[in-house]
């Protein structure tokens, strides 16, 4: 009796497949939980759907479009041209250091809220300085694999 | 006593440069301690094991204190475990007894700190040595047991589990190591991500991502209005610091610090669950509490030695067990596997030299941070005043920095960064809690590999409840937590419908 009870658990992995084993559990626990809360919060969903797509689409709930896309879309720029410029000079962190100074510019003054001659300056500034200082020490003293 | 040799002029330089940069990151509202260790990684990769700890354990404890500035100046936490300091901190700032509050602050901060310290010293051992004797099962049952008090501590359960589910999904993307006992094959994945994905997401690009990327596109969306928040408040006017403040505050102190210690073992729990809770003590059970809420020294005291314990108490899972209290560890423990350490078990007694120094380090950490702060405050709160528009893409440069040196020049874990920064933000948005799948992701392939050997090990499922009167014992604490988070939410919504009716 005990072990025919015992022998409901009884497992075995095959080598080849035991990839796939635990996995395969985490993906149906995660789809059975998914499962759950959609319908635990059916009602909301749609509504929330909406509300999210109108923030997108036209801005509301204070939601600023331009300054969130122009972060995601300065930061995919800014990742791409540090590649490429980093292959025009290879092993000398160019590519990060020429790329980081307008990248950072572009971005502090995406960010800023008043673009006074005073606030434009200081921001010009930093965004040649920093990158500079971090590219002289890291790579310089430090020796750090940069683009 | 061969560790004290390896405390160089530089190691306790770099311990105060960490604990002056993490207290101006912790003292900016929005940056976090976690921020700041993910901001200066790559400084780190240039270091020895013992100076890059110095600079680390400097970082992780300046960021937890610094949260204390603008909590008392301005009445916002600069970190989440100091929103109890903004309780009694702002009213005294408001009588010009800005900088009193501060001191005080400072001071139970360093105790709550070097409380901590001590009880890591005196119990990571101990639960080690207890942990060295666990098998596959039991190792299995531990991270089991780390993801069910982390889930069932979230605000809403079900969202907790299913985040620390996704989060160990997460960390099986990639191939079955041969070097863990695995076939070598590569799985959730299409055939053409196989190039980039061969060895899954790195770990700290993810985490750098989460923490660094995501605050940065949620504070993009709000669109930096009323950026910079400066001060109108006077530092000093009112009443001076003194150390008599402290006169019957002992019981208050020691209590602070161990729930403080106590809840930062506890996976996942978070700073907060700590100040509030230590704050609720004093104030229940102090024999005057009447001025707490009015800008009382003891609601500071409370708050702050609660935070600062969290250090060592984090520190404790962490080293004895490979599982990290809080995000902030989170990331140390991918600092430390870049330096060659790898925590758990065995970790204390075949490094007992590393060990003593990272309990110098913590020690001394909190002790200059006291300095620093105590002496320079003044000039610490100038820091809030600093505009974030000029920080966030300085930010964003040094987590490229971070990511990018990690596997010695790889742009995809550049790239990691963006595909988790854009994550994380949705995932907060849709209600994902961030700290469970964290801790989800860096335990996930852990636990696959336990969880698969005892299963080919003893090919039966219910191995994992009759190995060992451990394994029994673990099943306890995971029924007992979820009774627990069941009961608080029941109670929860008890008190709500009484509110309601009347």
């Amino acid at each position: 009796m005990e072990n025919q009870f015992l022998s409901l658990f009884e497992v075995s992995i095959a080598f080849e497949e035991s990839h796939l084993f635990f996995p395969r559990i985490v993906s149906w626990v995660l789809v059975g939980l998914l499962a759950i809360i959609l319908l635990s919060k059916s009602k909301k969903v749609a509504p929330a759907l909406r509300r999210a797509g109108q923030a997108v689409m036209h801005g509301s709930d204070g939601f600023d479009r331009k300054r969130f896309f122009g972060t995601i879309l300065l930061i995919v720029i800014y990742f791409y041209m540090m590649a490429v410029v980093g292959d025009v000079f290879p092993n000398t962190g160019y590519g990060f250091l020429f790329v980081s100074i307008p990248f950072i510019f572009l971005l502090a003054l995406l960010y800023v809220d008043e673009k006074t001659k005073k606030n434009v300056l200081v921001i010009a500034l930093t965004s040649v300085v920093a990158p500079a200082l971090a590219w002289y020490v890291l790579s310089e003293l430090f020796r750090i694999t940069l683009p | 006593m061969e560790f004290l040799s390896y405390l160089s002029p530089m190691f306790f330089t770099l311990i105060a440069a960490g604990a002056l940069i993490g207290v101006i990151f912790g003292a900016i509202p929005g940056m976090t301690a976690t921020m700041a260790v993910a901001v200066c990684l790559p400084l780190t990769y240039a270091l020895d094991l013992t100076n890059g700890l110095a600079l680390l354990l400097g970082l992780y404890v300046g960021g937890i204190s610094g949260g204390m500035v603008p909590a008392v100046l301005l009445n916002i936490p600069g970190t989440p475990s100091s929103i109890t300091t903004t309780f009694d901190g702002y009213p005294m700032a408001k009588k010009g007894e800005g900088e009193r509050a501060l001191k005080i602050s400072i001071v139970a901060s360093l105790f709550g700190g070097l409380f901590s310290a001590g009880v890591l010293f005196y119990f990571a051992p101990v639960l080690a040595d207890f942990a060295i004797k666990f098998s596959y099962v039991e190792k299995f049952l531990i991270i089991f047991l780390a993801l069910t008090v982390i889930a069932s501590l979230t605000k809403n359960m079900l969202m907790g589990i299913f985040s620390g589910v996704l989060g160990v999904w997460l960390s099986l993307i990639g191939t079955y190591e041969i070097t863990d006992g695995g076939n070598g094959e590569t799985r959730l994945m299409f055939d053409f991500m196989e190039y980039y994905l061969v060895a899954g997401f790195s770990l700290l690009p993810v985490l750098i991502g989460i923490f660094g990327i995501t605050t940065i596109l949620q504070d993009a969306e709000k669109g930096f209005k009323g950026d910079a928040a400066s001060p109108t408040i006077k530092l000093t006017k009112g009443s001076r610091f003194s150390f008599s403040v402290f006169k019957g505050q002992l019981v208050n102190l020691v209590r602070s610090s161990s729930i403080g210690t106590f809840v930062g073992m506890l996976p996942g729990v978070g700073g907060s669950a700590a100040s509030v809770l230590a704050y609720t003590q004093e104030k229940n059970f102090s024999r005057d509490s009447s001025q707490m809420g009015n800008g009382a020294p003891q609601g500071l005291v409370a708050s702050e030695s609660s935070n600062n314990a969290l250090t060592g108490g984090a520190l404790v899972p962490l080293l004895s067990l490979g599982i990290p209290g809080d995000s902030t560890t989170a990331i140390l423990i991918g600092a430390f596997t870049l330096q060659g350490i790898q925590v758990g078990p065995l970790f204390i007694g075949d490094n007992l030299d590393t060990w003593y120094i990272m309990i110098a380090a913590l020690v001394i950490a909190n002790f200059l941070m006291f300095g620093i702060m105590f002496f320079a405050i003044k000039y610490i709160a100038k820091v809030i005043e600093v505009p974030k528009h000029l920080l966030y893409p300085i930010i964003v440069m040094m987590c490229v920095v971070g990511a990018y040196a990690i596997n010695y020049g790889i742009m995809f874990d550049v790239w990691t960064l963006l595909i988790f920064g854009v994550f994380g933000y949705i995932a907060t948005k849709v209600g994902l809690e961030l700290v469970p799948l964290i801790i989800g992701f860096i335990l996930g392939s852990s636990a696959e590999v336990y969880f698969v050997k005892s299963l080919e090990s003893y090919g039966n499922l219910t191995i994992f409840f009759t190995k060992s009167p451990i394994a029994v014992f673990l099943w306890c604490l995971i029924v007992l937590s979820l009774a627990f988070s069941i009961f608080l939410k029941v109670r929860a919504r008890k008190k709500e419908s009484f509110a309601s009716y009347s």
